[in-house]
C-alpha cells in the first residue's frame, strides 16, 4: 500500500532532484550576461531554480496535514499495485529486450508472454496474436513507410 | 470580405479526392484513437507524425487535425455507451450521457452529444476563419518582446485558469521549459543539459514525451483499475437522431453558453478538458432543472460536449495566427508544422495562404465528415470495447514504443519514453497537469528565443518589456493571472478564516 503522502514526497523529491541537476548542468554554459546577450545557461538555471522551489513548496503541502490529502490518503492499493507491475514490469522488460532480440522478436514474445502466462488466452490464440503483432510491424513499418525497426544483435549475428 | 473569399479558395483545396480520403482515413483513425483507454488524440497525432514527413504540408495537416476531431468525437462514445472516458475531455460527458444511455436512451443520447458537439466545433471554426487573420495581421508588428509577452501570457493562464494546483502547475511547465533546453543551444551554439549523455545532443522531442506522457502514463492509470465494458445497447434508431437534432434549439443558452466558454478557454490556453468541465458546472448552476444533473438530463450531455469541440477547434486559432498551441493536441500538431518546415505563427498567413485556408477549410468538411462516420461506425466502435483490456494493454505499450523509436531511430529514445511513462502516471495521479508541459516542451525553445533577442536589444534592460502599451499590457495580464490563484486564496481566507478548502477535491477533478 502507498500513501498519498509518500507518493507526493516521491513526486516532489524527484522533480526537485530534476531541478537540481538542471541547476548544476546550466552552470557549465554561463550564466548573466556577456558579450553575446544572456548567457546560454541562464534561461535554463531560472528554470532549474524555479522547479527546485516549486517543488520544495510541493513537498511541504505533502508532508503537512492538509484536509485535501486526509480525504484520499491511500493513493494506490496492494492489488492496484500488483496490476500496475503486470502492466509495468513486461513492458520494462520488453524494451529492455529490444537491442538483443529486436523489435520484432521482443514484440511478439511481450504480446505472447503476457497473454499466455496468466491464461487469459489459450495457447495457440496467443501464439497466433504474437505472430500477428509482429507480422503487421513488419508490414507496415518495414515495408509500407519503409521505416527500419532494430533488427536486434540476435539477429545480427545471424546474419539478417 | 477577403476572408470569405479566401475561405473559398480553401474549399477548392480542401475538396478534392484525395484530400477527403484523408479526412475519412483521419477520423476513423481518430474515432479509434479515441474509443481506445490509453491511446488520446495527443499521441495519436504524434504516431502519425513521422507518416506525415513525406507528404504535403497541407495533405499532412488536414489527416493530422481529421484525426483529432474523430478522437474528440470517439472520446464521447464510450463516456456515453460505457461510462468510460475515451479521453479525458469527454469525461464530464460521462455524467449524464451514461444514465441517459443506462435508461434505454442511447441514440438520443449520442445523437445530442454528437449534435452539440458539431455546433460548438463549428463556432470554433467561425471564429478562426474570422479571427485568425486579424490577429495575424496584429501579430506581424510584434518584435521579440511582444512574442515573449504573448508567451509569458499563455504560461500564465495556464497556472491562473487551468485549474490544477497553481504550484504544480507552475512546477510542470519549468520541468518542461528544462525538457526543451536539452541538446544544442540554437542562439549560442552550446550544449546545454545532457547530463554527461552524448546522445541527448539531438534534445528530446515531444513525440518521445507525448508517448510516454500519455500513452503509458495513461494506460497505468486505466489498468489500475478494473474495467468493466458494460455497454449499454449500441444500435442506432436513425429516425431517433434526427429527433434529437431537431430538439436541438430549445436549449440555444446552453448551447450559445457553452460555445462561448469553450471557445475562450480554447484560445487561453485552458485546454478541451478544462472547457467541458467549467462549462458542465456553470450549466449545472444556472439550469432550471439544475438539480436533475446526472440523471440523464440533456443539457448536461450538450454543456461539456458543445463547449469540450468549441475549445478543440479554437486551440488552432492561437497556434496558427501566434504560434502558441491553445492544448497539447494543439502542441504536438505545431510541432509537426515546424517539422515540415512551417514556421507557426502570422507569417503563415502571408506566405502559406494555401495550407491555411486549406486547413480551416478542412475543418468545416472534416466536421461534417466526423459526424457522419461516427454515426455511422458507434456499433463497430462498441464492439472494439468488448476486446479485454489484456489484450488491448500490450498492443499499446508497443505502439508507444514503436512511436517513440520512429522518431529518430534511437533506442535512448524508447527507454526515456518508458521514463516518461512513470511521470505520467506520477503526474496523473497527483493532478499535476500534463499539458503544459508538452506545451513548454514544444514551445520552449522558441520563448527562451523571444527573451534572449528583446534582452539583446534592451541590452539586458527588462525596461523592454514596458516599453510601450501593447507589451505593457500582455505583461501585466500575465501577472495579473499568475496572482490570481493567490488572491483568490486569501479572498477565501478572509471570509472564513481556519476552514479548510473542502472544494479543492472537486477542483482537482478538473484537470487533465
Amino acid at each position: 500500500m502507498i500513501s498519498r503522502r509518500a507518493l507526493e514526497l516521491a513526486t516532489a523529491v524527484l522533480t526537485g532532484g530534476f531541478g537540481v541537476a538542471v541547476v548544476v548542468q546550466s552552470l557549465d554554459n554561463g550564466i548573466g550576461w556577456s558579450s553575446a546577450g544572456v548567457d546560454a545557461g541562464t534561461f535554463p538555471f531560472l528554470t532549474g531554480i524555479i522547479i527546485v522551489l516549486g517543488s520544495l513548496y510541493n513537498l511541504a503541502r505533502g508532508v503537512l496535514p492538509v484536509a485535501t490529502l486526509a480525504n484520499v490518503p491511500i493513493a494506490i492499493t496492494p492489488i492496484e499495485l500488483r496490476r500496475l507491475a503486470g502492466l509495468f514490469v513486461p513492458a520494462a522488460i520488453f524494451v529492455a529486450a529490444i537491442p538483443l532480440a529486436g523489435m520484432y522478436v521482443a514484440s511478439a514474445l511481450y504480446v505472447f508472454a503476457v497473454l499466455a502466462i496468466p491464461r487469459h488466452q489459450s495457447l495457440p490464440r496467443a501464439l497466433a496474436m504474437a505472430g500477428a503483432t509482429a507480422l503487421a510491424l513488419y508490414v507496415v513499418f518495414e515495408r509500407m513507410f519503409q521505416v527500419s525497426l532494430p533488427h536486434g544483435a540476435l539477429a545480427a549475428a545471424l546474419g539478417f | 470580405m477577403d476572408n470569405l473569399g479566401e475561405l473559398l479558395h480553401g474549399f477548392s483545396i480542401a475538396v478534392t479526392v484525395p484530400h477527403l480520403v484523408l479526412m475519412v482515413v483521419g477520423v476513423l483513425l481518430g474515432i479509434l484513437v479515441g474509443v481506445l483507454p490509453g491511446l488520446g488524440a495527443p499521441n495519436g497525432v504524434s504516431l502519425l507524425l513521422p507518416l506525415t514527413f513525406g507528404m504535403q504540408p497541407v495533405s499532412a495537416i488536414i489527416l493530422l487535425s481529421s484525426m483529432y476531431w474523430g478522437a474528440l468525437f470517439g472520446g464521447s462514445v464510450t463516456s456515453i455507451l460505457f461510462n468510460i472516458p475515451g479521453e479525458p475531455s469527454s469525461v464530464a460527458t460521462t455524467f449524464d450521457g451514461y444514465p441517459m444511455a443506462r435508461d434505454g436512451r442511447p441514440t438520443t443520447a449520442l445523437a445530442t452529444a454528437f449534435g452539440s458537439a458539431a455546433f460548438g466545433a463549428l463556432v470554433g471554426v467561425i471564429l478562426i476563419t474570422f479571427l485568425a487573420s486579424w490577429v495575424a495581421q496584429v501579430a506581424l508588428a510584434f518584435g521579440p518582446a511582444e512574442y515573449f509577452a504573448v508567451y509569458f501570457l499563455a504560461f500564465a493562464s495556464f497556472v491562473g485558469m487551468g485549474g490544477a494546483a497553481p504550484i504544480k502547475t507552475v512546477v510542470a511547465l519549468a520541468i518542461g521549459f528544462a525538457i526543451a533546453a536539452i541538446g544544442i543551444d540554437t542562439v549560442s551554439g552550446s550544449v546545454r543539459l545532457t547530463m554527461g549523455v552524448d546522445e541527448l545532443v539531438k534534445g528530446v522531442s515531444f513525440v518521445v514525451a507525448v508517448m510516454g506522457l500519455f500513452g503509458i502514463g495513461e494506460l497505468l492509470v486505466a489498468v489500475e483499475e478494473e474495467f468493466h465494458a458494460r455497454a449499454v445497447s449500441s444500435k442506432i434508431d436513425w429516425a431517433e437522431v434526427f429527433r434529437a437534432v431537431g430538439r436541438l434549439p430549445r436549449h440555444g443558452v446552453a448551447l450559445l453558453r457553452s460555445a462561448a466558454i469553450g471557445c475562450w478557454m480554447g484560445i487561453t490556453p485552458g485546454g478541451p478538458t478544462a472547457a467541458s468541465f467549467m462549462s458542465y458546472g456553470i450549466a449545472r448552476r444556472f439550469s432550471r432543472r439544475g438539480r436533475y444533473f446526472g440523471t440523464g438530463e440533456v443539457e448536461g450531455i450538450i454543456s461539456p460536449e458543445t463547449a469540450d469541440h468549441a475549445a478543440g477547434t479554437s486551440a488552432l486559432l492561437p497556434m496558427l495566427s501566434l504560434g502558441i498551441p491553445g492544448s497539447a493536441t494543439a502542441a504536438v500538431m505545431m510541432g509537426g508544422l515546424m517539422i515540415w518546415g512551417l514556421n507557426p505563427g502570422p507569417m503563415l498567413f502571408v506566405d502559406q495562404k494555401d495550407f491555411v485556408w486549406g486547413l480551416i477549410a478542412s475543418m468545416y468538411v472534416g466536421n461534417i465528415v466526423a459526424v457522419a462516420l461516427v454515426l455511422l461506425t458507434v456499433p463497430v466502435f462498441a464492439a472494439l470495447m468488448r476486446i479485454p483490456f489484456v489484450v488491448i494493454a500490450p498492443l499499446i505499450v508497443i505502439i508507444c514504443v514503436v512511436g517513440a523509436y520512429s522518431v529518430s531511430n534511437s533506442y535512448l529514445d524508447v527507454v526515456m519514453m518508458l521514463g516518461f511513462g512513470v511521470i505520467g502516471y506520477l503526474f496523473k495521479k497527483l493532478f499535476y497537469p500534463l499539458a503544459p508541459l508538452v506545451l513548454a516542451i514544444v514551445i520552449g525553445d522558441k520563448a527562451e528565443d523571444a527573451f534572449r533577442q528583446s534582452m539583446l536589444m534592451s541590452k539586458g534592460s527588462l525596461g523592454i518589456f514596458f516599453a510601450n502599451k501593447l507589451v505593457t499590457c500582455l505583461i501585466v495580464a500575465g501577472i495579473a493571472l499568475l496572482l490570481l490563484p493567490l488572491v483568490l486564496q486569501l479572498a477565501r481566507l478572509w471570509r472564513k478564516p481556519a476552514v479548510p478548502a473542502a472544494d479543492t477535491t472537486a477542483q482537482e477533478k478538473v484537470i487533465i
